[in-house]
């Protein structure tokens, strides 16, 4: 008998997606009470998985098919904190677009759910089946506001691609599983070994759709358009969560199956590292929009958490988590105060929207001015630890070229940072944006901004948690 | 040993040719009896190698169901721009030899395929395909997707389930101004609430529907 209190989490997420669409039928007007049990729903999952899981160090279920060790928990842990403060700020978009109805926690917590099966995968089937629940809701949700035609072009766009990128995918897993002879990833790493040329062809074609599903350059065609078009909530769903679970999967695919054949993948993950950096920051400059600039951030910012991963050490797996990990709290610092952005009802999301703000909201503008900084990598910011730790690991290995072009990438990345604070602080005033701001939307501002701005005192209370983490 | 690589080869040459066909075809009905074909063949291939629970799957979930449905939406849509080429007398026989090509294909396929296997179950024996084993396919499928692939299997589950939400979210519309019928309103219709006398004055005639 199995120890099915491992994959209590994912049980408990998936009977609860069960009882709210029942709820929610048979209930009338009971979005608000869905989106409150939903929220509860993550946070006893979450509950779960830090009392089940979090002291496991590594154990394999269903014929080693689902793996619970460190990196899956903590990683689950960051996933469904995430999706919780996604849905707890996203309420009053909702109710101002009329799209607070029940499937929306709904679809978040299947996605989440998929997610946490693809974090816990060791088997090429299961991995697929995490990914494709995962996208298949986000396909939804991307068009959620499907009478905007934005929102509709971005989830048609998104599904179009996903599914070529999930057809490579599959081509690349069933030639691994043809020359290894299994799906379980332990035992595809002990039967592959370096001479095996062919099987390049199959990792190649799984990092392309893995790189796709974290939009890393040059598969990154689909962020901007996507991250536009969708409702802003949702966008903000894209840039944090499922990238936690896709970087998950890239480091188990690239150091469990493929730990023999780093000859082959070094480089491909070194050039995908490289140009999401420099095209990441080279591309945000022109942008206007402002969720178009969080893409193209996100896709550099995905850059340097490759280069974690390409070095092939533990402390390249750790600074890449704890990159992810930062990365999380100051995206959603940034997605709050876009979420401020309303006037009357309408949000704003122009660059040019945010001139002359510190005028008006001297306080908004601070934690702008912070969560900025933060993300161009200015000391002692939490930014500025993350790309730290990925640096320090690079050098570490001798990987000078990728080192210098990532801290030049940096610089180009911090021009388009410092424009937009250039905007609020000098630019001329526009009206007011309304001040009545949902407790929750405070609340989540403030604590990211904190942890930001005070991350540099207690760094070792992350650290120490991820320094447990020992996938090679 | 030949017999088996001649099937083989008609087999994988009529799926790629109708593979291509399917992108190539400037109709779009003629595409997806391209695709049904494809489709046929492949069931042929699966059957080949001993894997007649997938053959007949294919057969069944997708020439059955995906791809007559999939001719129903190609049928609806642009119904007027179709009936012209479809149903006009003069342009009628066009499309008449390829559909007979296409049925007599998939005759054919299905009769080498069921006699061969019916008749002469060597012809199609591999060494390294499951028949080795006394179990059915069919059978030792069953036997590993309720037991070691119970997770799969359950996820699979969820996965149709966001599938289902998917449609009903992006399609289901509550239109406003429907009238629905309700028994219990109307039975319960009392004589006050529907009838109203009036006293009606001469020459000035009473406004109702306000």
């Amino acid at each position: 008998m199995e120890n099915l209190n491992l994959i209590l989490p994912e049980i408990f997420i998936s009977l609860s997606i069960m009882f709210l669409l029942i709820l929610g039928v048979f209930k009338k007007d009971s979005s608000k009470i869905t989106v409150n049990l939903s929220l509860f729903v993550i946070l006893i999952t979450t509950i779960i998985t830090i009392n089940e899981t979090f002291s496991v160090n590594r154990e394999t279920l269903f014929n080693g098919s689902i793996v619970i060790d460190q990196m899956s928990s903590l990683m689950k842990i960051i996933t469904l904190i995430g999706g919780f403060l996604v849905l707890v700020i996203s309420s009053t978009y909702l109710k101002i677009f009329k799209l607070y109805n029940i499937e929306y926690p709904i679809l978040i917590i299947s996605s989440i759910l998929g997610m946490m099966v693809m974090i816990s995968s060791n088997d090429l089937i299961v991995f697929y089946m995490g990914l494709e629940l995962q996208s298949l809701a986000l396909y939804v949700l991307a068009t959620y506001n499907r009478d905007q035609l934005k929102s509709s072009e971005a989830g048609l766009k998104y599904f179009v691609l996903s599914a070529l990128s999930s057809g490579l995918l599959l081509y690349g897993c069933s030639l691994v599983y043809g020359f290894s002879g299994s799906t379980n990833f332990d035992i595809i790493s002990n039967q592959l070994n370096s001479n095996e040329y062919v099987l390049t062809f199959g990792i190649v074609f799984i990092l392309v759709g893995l790189a796709f599903k974290i939009s890393a350059v040059p598969f990154h065609m689909w962020a901007p358009d996507v991250y536009e078009g969708s409702p802003t909530t949702v966008t903000l769903f894209f840039t944090i969560v499922p990238k936690i679970a896709a970087l998950t999967v890239f480091i188990r695919f690239l150091y469990v199956p493929f730990l023999n054949l780093i000859d082959q993948w070094q480089m491909i993950i070194i050039f995908l590292s490289i140009a999401s950096m420099i095209f990441g920051a080279v591309a945000a400059i022109g942008q206007t929009n402002i969720k178009r600039l969080i893409a193209y951030s996100s896709i550099s910012h995905i850059g340097y958490t490759l280069a974690g991963l390409a070095t092939a050490t533990n402390e390249g797996i750790q600074s890449s988590i704890i990159y992810i990990s930062i990365y999380v709290v100051m995206n959603l610092a940034l997605f709050s105060c876009l979420l401020m952005l309303k006037r009357k009802d309408q949000y704003y999301e122009d660059i040019d929207d945010l001139s002359g703000l510190s005028k008006n909201h001297p306080l908004l503008s601070l934690c702008l001015l912070l969560i900025l900084f933060s993300l161009a990598g200015i000391p002692p910011l939490a930014g500025f630890f993350a790309k730290f730790y990925v640096f320090k690991a690079v050098l570490e290995q001798s990987m000078y070229f990728l080192a210098i072009v990532g801290l030049l990438s940096t610089v180009v990345a911090a021009f388009y940072y410092l424009r937009i604070i250039k905007i609020i602080y000098f630019d001329k005033e526009k009206d007011k944006y309304d001040t009545d701001h949902s407790l929750w939307l405070k609340f989540s501002l403030t604590v990211s901004t904190i942890l930001i701005l005070f991350y540099f005192i207690f760094p070792s209370l992350l650290i120490d948690v991820v320094s447990r983490i020992n996938i090679i | 040993m030949i017999v088996h690589s001649i099937f083989f080869y008609t087999f994988s040459l009529i799926a790629i040719i109708s593979a291509i066909m399917v992108t190539a075809s400037k109709n779009t009905v003629h595409s997806v009896f391209f695709l049904i074909l494809d489709f046929i063949s492949i069931s042929c291939l699966f059957i080949m190698i001993g894997a007649e629970f997938l053959g007949m799957i294919m057969l069944i979930v997708y020439v059955g169901a995906v791809a007559v449905l999939f001719l129903f939406v190609v049928m609806m849509l642009n119904v007027a721009q179709q009936k012209n080429q479809w149903f006009a007398a003069k342009d009628s026989s066009k499309h008449i030899p390829i559909g007979l090509i296409i049925s007599t294909l998939i005759f054919v396929e299905i009769i080498i395929v069921i006699g061969g296997w019916k008749y002469k179950p060597e012809i199609f024996d591999l060494n390294n395909s499951l028949t080795q084993f006394s179990l059915s396919n069919t059978h030792s499928l069953g036997q590993i997707l309720y037991t070691d692939y119970i997770h799969v299997f359950q996820i699979s589950g969820m996965i149709l389930l966001v599938a289902m939400i998917g449609a009903i979210v992006l399609t289901f519309r509550q239109r406003a101004g429907v009238k629905r019928q309700s028994y219990i309103k109307q039975i319960s219709r009392e004589r006050a609430e529907g009838v109203e006398v009036l006293e009606v004055e001469t020459n000035k005639g009473v406004r109702i529907d306000e």
